[in-house]
């Protein structure tokens, strides 16, 4: 279709503001204006700096001003982020302002003030920029119905972030309420660019589904760092290039450091001020600060008051700081995604460049950035894993609909299957989750009188909340973000943010730590505030946070086997690789790029063997174990493993003998429930289910729970549960999304399909070059959390009381 | 069944990784703050835990009644947690309870969570007095050697770099405190206030209980 010929949004009403800033439309403005004018849900892709946001409200603008003085809520906008949703605002005064539109517009997130949310209940604006909470607890409300009923545009921006996680489960759903609502609704999904389009359409789209894309032809500007310090062979905190990046940051205006882990981003804040010689204005930034303390990072950030911020996954989305010049990632990419969404955080002008340099913090590291940086070259993007939704999240909405009013339970059901996570969603788990909201769902049925939900007896598919006051503990749990216990750090009178209880209970008085860029000394925590004051101490501990460990992504795994291949290109990498990479090619072999290399040799006292599966770490730490387990059963007398991202190193007493008979697909189905039982991951993962689902509080009204609490309750719920009710809908949730996230048990089992007919087995004398950054990283025990428990006991026993009178009676 | 030797009050107890405590001498069993039937109380706030505390914490109970055959089954309070949890006593464990109870005799000392409570067959005492010792759900003033509940201690333990909480028998030189033989039920750290309060920080003996057997620090 030609549409540029007549281009229809020169009559829009924006069209005279475009004019005054010299500005021109886009052609995916101008298809998007005309696709959803006809009609169509939409997805838009297009990269940073090209109007999305305008783009998303180009129709809506136009609808609301030909309805003239339209009343209610005309359009819903949905913003991933609380701060994002204030900038949304920020854009959309102006040309609403100076063209004098007559079209009202707020923003409600957490942060809104009752009193004025309780006015936009009365008086909606047309348009509302919120959140998927937000949205959530709009729709439990009485009068849901009444307040969206006119609803004719959902806007989802940045939807790329909200494709593969419970919180669009969340998200799903509620869109599919807001249909049901208002059954002329059309939704505008916008994107950044994305390799699986398809996908995105099918889970925004339903009316005359269109995909619109712009792409960016300028490709970003991306190199390795030059160092002329010897790359280490293992390790993750980039110490050896501290002073180069340090000349990197002088050389820009303004630069943002991207690293992978708070622990990182801590330890190179303090590493670059030990530097400081310039006195350059550097600043730390990370998920687990104070709310205040990241607003004034990123305030300084927009107004350029600072020149450098390192910052970890927390700035990767959110306002646009357009003088950033450049980027610096130190540690391993991971993916393609991701290091272009951070790399695009520079420079938000479409015919410039962005600049960005990678720095390896280890060998292997280096090639992963090569190889990122060949795929970026090619547009090889990583591709967004839809999954199936997950039970807890639909087990929240039916006590969000249940809130909302009575219900009947064939069409509760009819509308979830059209949300597209839950197509597959059976009948009978639906009904199991109706229980779950009502009284628990068990098997045994203890709890009749107490019921939360209960069925009409004129009519048993429809249920009814037994009692208002419930809404408020609906409320209070709403949402799929469940943090680890926090325990919040005062300088003071003064909050620096929030740490793992994890990391506090292993502190004894006077130890300290860095956080928030400053050495802090541990003084004492009562009522959960840990009570820090200043040290000048030089050596200190850094908060490690559990989870968040991105794996890298089967596309960069692909790309680091083949760019591992081609011997021709290894003379171009500084000479400490290319000797690495010769060395092991004399020594034991480098692998094709669809073949698993496989190298044991002898060491020390024990027998050692290394799989290089390039599986991601999740699928290699599954991997790992259930190796073990396949050792034991041939009596090899395993003792431990270690896994990385790229490869496993097992050792074990005796030598691994039958390699090609333990490794294949055989090993998953015979060891996986095994593992899942023997590790704590499933059991952790009940936890969010259980408070996803409501079944557990977050905090109880009243009583201030401290989430170490939580845990151990959770903890105790699935230990009985288990015993009692191993079927329980919950523990199947539970485990399923740990097949999804946690263990990557579709790349696994992908990987152990094929995997037999593709081994390169190298008998070795001693440890091989590719293999020595691995056995660096040996220095875990891997015991589950029983046997460690167990462990530490018997060891404290031990060593301390040799008078223990434990004997046996029987 | 392993066990721990324990000496207070110049009496041997043996202790039990199920929580409960043994004192042969008098072929006595001493279990505390069972809380049968806080899932249904939790219910009632629309809680919903899993309802199998009550079978599960009566199974321990036979099983170490059948083992042992004590003379006396001392319970030192919050053997229901409370009013509504009788509802969680189905007849036939009603029934089970009775047959026990012809051959050991069943003492409940009430403790804060069931002061109110009755069942039928359960002969009930704020306190009990035997030799020199008085068994009472919490602590009070008094020259005799005490074993209580009420507490539910653990011990925090930091070894190697890692910590782990352990449920736990813990005395001083007077006062005896048994863990809980719950499901369901938390504890808390011995270093804490309230248990500070009646044990002190010194001289306390420290019996985590581990996987099968109690372990002494």
């Amino acid at each position: 279709m030609n549409i540029n010929k007549s281009n229809p949004l020169l009559l829009h009403p924006l069209n005279k503001w475009m004019k005054k800033k010299k500005w021109s439309w886009f052609p995916h403005q101008i298809e998007t204006f005309h696709h959803v004018r006809t009609g169509s849900d939409v997805v838009v892709f297009a990269p940073t700096g090209a109007g999305k946001t305008l783009t998303g409200f180009i129709n809506p603008i136009d609808d609301l001003i030909k309805l003239k003085k339209f009343k209610g809520l005309h359009t819903l906008y949905i913003s991933p982020l609380k701060s994002l949703a204030n900038d949304i605002v920020r854009n959309l005064e102006k040309p609403i302002k100076e063209l004098d539109l007559n079209i009202s517009f707020q923003v409600r997130t957490g942060d809104t003030t009752p009193y004025k949310k309780q006015k936009q209940k009365q008086k909606p604006p047309n348009i509302l920029i919120t959140t998927p909470e937000s949205l959530a607890l709009l729709n439990s409300y009485e009068n849901a119905k009444e307040f969206f009923h006119n609803l004719k545009y959902i806007i989802i921006d940045e939807i790329h972030t909200f494709l593969d996680n419970k919180r669009a489960d969340l998200l799903s759903l509620n869109i599919e309420r807001l249909q049901t609502f208002s059954p002329h609704l059309q939704r505008i999904g916008l994107s950044a660019t994305l390799k699986n389009k398809q996908d995105a359409k099918k889970w925004l789209c339903r009316k005359k589904p269109k995909i619109i894309s712009y792409e960016n032809s300028v490709l970003p500007k991306i190199k390795i760092l030059e160092s002329k310090e010897r790359i280490p062979w293992s390790g993750h905190m980039a110490t050896y290039s501290i002073n180069e990046i340090y000349k990197e940051i002088m050389k820009s205006k303004l630069t943002i450091i991207f690293v992978n882990t708070r622990a990182q981003a801590e330890y190179m804040f303090k590493n670059l001020w030990l530097i400081n010689k310039k006195k350059l204005k550097i600043a730390v930034h990370h998920g687990s600060l104070e709310k205040n303390l990241r607003l004034k990072v990123e305030n300084n950030l927009s107004k350029g008051l600072v020149d450098c911020v390192v910052a970890t996954s927390s700035l990767e989305l959110g306002l646009d700081y357009g003088d950033v010049e450049k980027i610096i990632q130190v540690g391993a990419p991971k993916g393609i995604n991701r290091l272009l969404q951070r790399v695009g955080r520079s420079n938000h002008n479409l015919n410039t460049p962005s600049k960005a340099i990678l720095v390896p913090t280890n060998r292997f590291e280096f090639i992963e950035a090569k190889a990122a940086i060949e795929e970026i070259k090619k547009n090889n993007l990583d591709e967004i894993d839809l999954k199936e939704g997950s039970f807890d999240v639909v087990a929240q909405h039916i006590f969000a609909t249940a809130c909302a009013g009575q219900f009947d339970i064939n069409d509760l059901y009819k509308e979830i299957i059209k949300a597209y996570p839950y197509k597959k969603l059976k009948l009978n788990d639906f009904k199991q989750l109706i229980n779950l909201i009502q009284d628990g769902g068990y098997v045994l049925k203890n709890y009749d009188q107490f019921k939360r939900i209960f069925q009409l007896r004129e009519n048993k598919n429809i249920y009814k909340l037994v009692n208002r006051r419930e809404t408020r503990k609906y409320r209070m749990n709403v949402g799929t973000i469940i943090e680890n216990p926090m325990l919040k750090i005062k300088l003071g009178t003064k909050t620096l943010g929030n740490i793992e209880e994890v990391f506090i209970q292993n502190l004894s008085q006077g130890d300290s730590f860095i956080f928030a860029g400053q050495v802090l000394e541990f003084q004492s925590m009562k009522n959960n505030l840990v009570q820090v004051k200043r040290s000048k101490s030089l050596i200190s501990k850094i908060p490690s946070y559990s989870g968040g460990r991105m794996p890298l992504s089967t596309n960069l795994a692909n790309s680091v086997r083949a760019l591992l291949s081609k011997s021709n290109m290894w003379d171009l990498y500084p000479d400490q690789i290319t000797e690495w990479l010769k060395r092991q090619k004399n020594i034991s072999t480098i692998p094709k790029k669809d073949e698993y290399l496989v190298e044991q040799f002898p060491r020390k006292k024990n027998f050692y063997t290394v799989i290089y599966a390039f599986a991601g770490w999740h699928a290699n730490q599954t991997l790992g174990f259930l190796l073990l387990r396949g050792f034991k059963e041939f009596d090899y007398k395993p003792l431990g493993f270690v896994a990385n991202d790229y490869a496993i190193v097992l050792w074990s007493l005796k030598e691994v003998k039958e390699i090609k008979t333990i490794l294949n697909i055989g090993l998953l189905d015979k060891h996986l429930d095994n593992y899942l039982e023997e590790t704590s991951i499933v059991k952790r993962l009940f936890r969010d289910n259980a408070i996803i689902s409501c079944l557990i509080e977050r905090r109880l009204p009243g009583m201030e729970k401290t989430g170490k609490q939580v845990l151990f309750s959770s903890d105790l719920i699935y230990t009985v549960l288990k015993k009692n009710e191993p079927d329980h809908i919950l523990l199947q949730s539970s485990y399923e999304d740990a097949k999804k996230n946690m263990i990557d048990y579709d790349r696994l089992r992908e990987i152990l399909k094929k995997i037999d007919k593709k081994i390169i087995l190298k008998k070795l004398t001693s440890i091989s070059p590719l293999a020595v950054p691995i056995i660096l990283e040996i220095n875990r025990e891997n015991l589950s959390k029983k046997e460690t428990d167990e462990y530490i006991l018997e060891d404290l026993e031990n060593e301390i009381l040799k008078e223990a009178n434990v004997l046996s009676i029987n | 069944m392993y066990y721990q030797l324990i000496n207070f009050g110049d009496e041997e107890f043996y202790a039990f990784s199920n929580k409960s405590l043994y004192w042969k001498r008098l072929n006595t069993l001493i279990v505390s703050d069972l809380h049968i039937g806080k899932s249904i109380s939790y219910a009632k706030n629309k809680q919903f835990l899993p309802p199998y505390d009550t079978k599960e914490i009566l199974n321990e109970l036979f099983f170490s009644l059948d083992k042992i055959k004590p003379s006396n089954l001392i319970i030192v309070g919050d053997l229901l947690h409370d009013i509504f949890s009788t509802l969680s006593l189905k007849d036939q464990d009603h029934k089970n309870l009775s047959q026990y109870m012809e051959n050991t005799d069943f003492i409940w000392i009430k403790g804060n969570h069931d002061k109110n409570i009755q069942i039928e067959g359960f002969k009930n005492f704020t306190n009990y007095e035997i030799d020199k010792f008085l068994f009472t759900h919490i602590p009070i003033e008094t020259p005799l050697f005490q074993i209580c509940g009420h507490y539910h201690p653990k011990v925090k333990i930091v070894h190697r770099g890692k910590t782990i909480f352990k449920t736990s028998f813990v005395h001083n030189e007077k006062i005896f405190i048994l863990p809980s033989f719950g499901i369901l039920t938390g504890g808390l750290d011995i270093n804490s206030k309230e248990i500070s309060n009646v044990l002190g920080k010194k001289n306390l003996s420290i019996y985590p209980v581990g996987q099968d057997k109690v372990y002494k620090l």
